[in-house]
């Protein structure tokens, strides 16, 4: 039984990773139609920098350090995601396909800086030692990181919820997302909104690659490659332009993976991989995204 | 000076020349129905003004040239719309509908204006715009118009699809509105237009056949011979 | 009027030139070294081309070539290795295997478009890539791959001295698939399947079954990606997973948008300065000359990421039909100029 916690909440916690990459994909998508290629950069630009400001806060790294760490690796990131939007992707405006293309140039201008400053190997990330200790949760121990990704994962849930309910950006967004035009053609701008979610999906991204940076005991620029595949899993499944959708598929496939590759190693990708084929397959929309006109 | 005045407006879409030199004018304060078979061009003319195709001539709303400026920007210079389809936001509320097009900072009045019309929104201000009838999400496409100070209204076949008492219902307010306001209206329903137009321009094959008073509306030969339809429907 | 007329003859020459050269030590082709190099790049252009009747000519953007390629790469290298049959049998195998994968995995996600479509073939493409990583029912050797058994293919093809003969089995590959390519897109098969790029409405209209044409798209590409497979293997000497990696993919995007996607040989001249270009500059980062420029700048540049990266962002911003596009745009003018 407490294997099973274990495996269940570790799949959870993988699965909050993956939502902090997915949650800007699908918002980028629905609201903009692009697919951003560039996220995992997002991602890398985070947790560079958030390890970058974890070695300059000392040697040794609390809590509050590494805080202070993902937010500003998360607004580096969403800074850096900013840029991009106004330099490139404005540019295109409605190419899409110029727009994706252009975003695979960035990831791999990115990647190849990254790898030139500071090489592919893994360099290991200073995390405070509070996430070495395990806490028993129904008899099984876990590893306290685990706690972290889904306490940021539904803190960004519920800051992401607020926004879109409660703020007029939120409004412009959600009704962006069904409708471009008629967002226009009530007088509003909404490329403005364009960037506040470009920023915001960097942002999260950021923050997610300080995490991750934790997860797989050091940071790298070729790490972000595969959250990034299964950023994009997460959000057709999820269904595009929803972010609860993405919250609920991530959940889920990081909770699919984990108890997959425990029967057998390795059956993990291939599972998540073959259910992503199926979704498509059978309901293109995904869980709760919206047949798009 | 007209409100809205259109000279020779040509446009292409994917290679399909719809409008060839469409010329009208639009007379401020007055409703101008914009009559024509399916196909015309009629819905297309509105999409133009309101930027939404590229063309080539002149489109001054008050001596402004808005031909060539962004959507948002010419909605901005007080152009409102009402699109066939209603095209309201299904997944946020009647009230956030609105909301979202209030643009100015003291709507109170606007509002008031807008519930003493449509009651039914106030009541069902908390619910999803997806679930209403059609009847009612013509209301909230309506109301949305009405909640700026607007230069010009423009209506896209506000009728369409809906069940006959809807239809006077929506006449009602049409009517009520067209008091204060200048309003271009796309319809195909003759009993309404004959009830709220005072200046009709009638289009065929992307060109204008004719513009000026309502009064032929009433000779069902003219309207047989330019809109291929028996006038006075239901 | 728009190809120049000496352009025919001069190709007809530069093949002569490649193909001889190789017999003669004296020049720059008859090094090992030299020939190795452009086998590799041969091989990449002609793999550039069949990912361009793809994305380029029948407009379908697949994120899951390399599953064809590395389907190649894989049985021809399992075949041989367990001497099940000859090396050609092998190769004709992998090559009908690639084919039915194709024909089932088209079948299935040709039902979506555009983006739905992008996401359903990166999702096969990880599946092989996964399969060959985990070294699933132990034959395909996980993250290490499997070595080619070179006691069982034909002797010219091993070892150092005999690299000229894996050169013209790669030259041959891109000779014979630029052939089979030019015949499927000007038969009338291929002018379907440019106007399902355009507009794939009209082309329903005309009473087509465009599902059958996407089909045949894919699965032709496919099978000429297998066989390409078979010739990396014979000049890589083993099947690895990099084959069968989603990067694979975006490179080939990256060659045939370089390259231009609407001609033919924009793909191969883009597949061929794709791998070229990177072989040459992971060389170039190991002169002495360059250890001295500071790390800061030379770190990235050695990476021939960044180049091909900037080069990439740089033509789909500002010259979207790419090094061809930007030629053909350049003799347009050029006649015009000469007509007035």
């Amino acid at each position: 039984m407490d294997t099973f916690i274990l495996i269940g909440i570790t799949g959870i916690g993988l699965g909050a990773l993956y939502f902090l990459v997915a949650s800007g994909l699908s918002l980028i998508y629905g609201l903009m139609g692009v697919l951003n290629f560039a996220h995992g950069s997002f991602l890398t630009v985070g947790a560079f920098v958030g390890y970058w400001i974890a070695t300059k806060l000392g040697p040794e790294t609390s809590m509050v350090d590494f805080i202070i760490a993902m937010i500003v690796g998360g607004l580096a990131a969403g800074l850096f995601a900013l840029l991009i939007e106004q330099l490139l992707i404005t540019r295109l405006y409605d190419r899409h396909i110029d727009q994706a293309l252009v975003t695979v140039g960035v990831s791999l201008v990115v990647g190849a800086v990254l790898a030139g400053w500071f090489g592919n190997d893994l360099i290991m990330f200073p995390a405070p030692m509070w996430f070495l200790t395990a806490i028993n949760v129904g008899g099984a121990m876990i590893p306290a990181d685990r706690v972290v990704y889904i306490a940021t994962a539904v803190l960004l849930l519920i800051g992401n919820w607020a926004l879109l309910k409660y703020t007029r950006i939120g409004l412009i967004i959600r009704a962006g997302v069904e409708n471009r035009n008629m967002v226009n053609a009530l007088g509003i701008n909404v490329r403005r909104a364009f960037s506040t979610v470009f920023f915001l999906g960097g942002f999260a991204a950021g923050v997610g690659g300080v995490l991750v940076s934790v997860y797989s005991n050091g940071v790298s620029p070729l790490i972000a490659g595969s959250y990034l595949i299964y950023g994009f899993i997460v959000v057709v499944i999820g269904g595009m332009g929803s972010v609860p959708g993405s919250f609920l598929a991530a959940m889920m496939i990081g909770v699919i993976r984990q108890f997959a590759n425990y029967y057998v190693t390795g059956l993990g990708d291939f599972v998540v991989v073959i259910l992503l084929a199926g979704v498509l397959l059978i309901r293109p929309q995904g869980l709760l995204g919206k047949v798009r006109a | 000076m007209s409100a809205l005045t259109v000279k020779d407006l040509h446009v292409k879409i994917n290679e399909s020349h719809i409008l060839h030199g469409v010329t009208f004018e639009v007379p401020t304060n007055k409703v101008t129905a914009l009559l024509g078979r399916n196909g015309v061009g009629k819905s297309t003319t509105l999409r133009t003004i309101m930027g939404f195709y590229e063309g080539t001539g002149s489109v001054e709303l008050n001596g402004k040239q808005i031909l060539g400026m962004q959507t948002h920007k010419i909605v901005q210079s007080g152009v409102a719309f009402v699109p066939e389809d209603r095209e309201v936001f299904a997944s946020l509320t009647v009230k956030e509908n609105l909301s979202l097009a209030a643009r100015g900072k003291n709507n109170d009045a606007a509002y008031k204006a807008v519930y003493d019309l449509f009651p039914e929104l106030d009541s069902r201000a908390a619910q999803q715009a997806g679930s209403l009838s059609g009847g009612q999400q013509q209301m909230v496409a309506i109301a949305r118009a009405l909640l700026n100070k607007n230069e010009i209204l423009l209506v896209d076949e506000p009728t369409k699809g809906l069940a006959p008492k809807l239809v006077t219902e929506v006449a009602d307010v049409l009517a009520k509105v067209a008091q204060s306001t200048t309003m271009l209206l796309v319809e195909q329903n003759l009993a309404l237009v004959k009830r709220v137009a005072q200046h009709v321009i009638v289009m065929d094959q992307g060109r204008v056949m004719y513009q000026g008073g309502p009064e032929n509306l009433h000779d069902e030969s003219w309207v047989h011979q330019m809109l291929g339809v028996s006038g006075g429907h239901k | 009027m728009l190809r120049w007329k000496y352009s025919r003859p001069l190709l007809g020459l530069l093949l002569l030139v490649l193909a001889i050269a190789p017999m003669f030590s004296a020049n720059p082709l008859g090094k090992p070294g030299m020939q190795q190099t452009l086998a590799v790049a041969f091989v990449w252009g002609a793999l550039a081309l069949t990912y361009d009747l793809l994305f380029g000519f029948t407009g379908l953007l697949s994120f899951g070539h390399a599953l064809y390629f590395a389907t190649g790469v894989y049985v021809s290298c399992i075949l041989i290795n367990h001497n099940v049959v000859s090396w050609w049998l092998a190769a004709i195998i992998a090559i009908a295997v690639s084919a039915v994968l194709a024909a089932l995995v088209g079948a299935a996600s040709l039902r979506t478009t555009g983006i739905t479509f992008a996401m359903v073939t990166l999702a096969f493409g990880e599946a092989g890539h996964v399969i060959v990583n985990r070294n699933f029912f132990n034959l395909t050797g996980g993250e290490n791959g499997i070595a080619l058994n070179a006691d069982n293919i034909p002797q010219f093809w091993i070892g150092v001295v005999n690299t000229k003969y894996i050169y013209w089995l790669a030259l041959a590959a891109l000779i014979f698939t630029y052939a089979v390519i030019w015949w499927v897109t000007e038969s009338s098969a291929g002018r379907v399947f440019s106007a399902l790029r355009d507009n794939e409405q009209r082309v329903q209209v005309l009473g087509l079954n465009t599902q059958h044409f996407k089909l045949l798209a894919f699965v032709i590409s496919a099978a000429l990606a297998a066989m390409l497979g078979f010739v990396m293997l014979i000049a890589a000497g083993s099947a690895a997973p990099r084959f069968a990696e989603s990067g694979v993919t975006i490179a080939l995007l990256l060659m045939v948008v370089i390259g231009g996607p609407v001609t033919r040989w924009g793909a191969v001249l883009g597949g061929i300065f794709y791998s070229f270009a990177s072989t040459r500059m992971q060389d170039l980062t190991q002169q002495e000359s360059f250890k001295s420029i500071p790390k800061w700048i030379g770190g990235p540049i050695a990476e021939p990421a960044l180049l091909l990266g900037l080069i990439f962002i740089f033509i789909v911003m500002f010259s979207p039909g790419g090094l061809s596009g930007a030629y053909y745009r350049l003799r347009l003018k050029a006649l015009s100029r000469k007509s007035s």
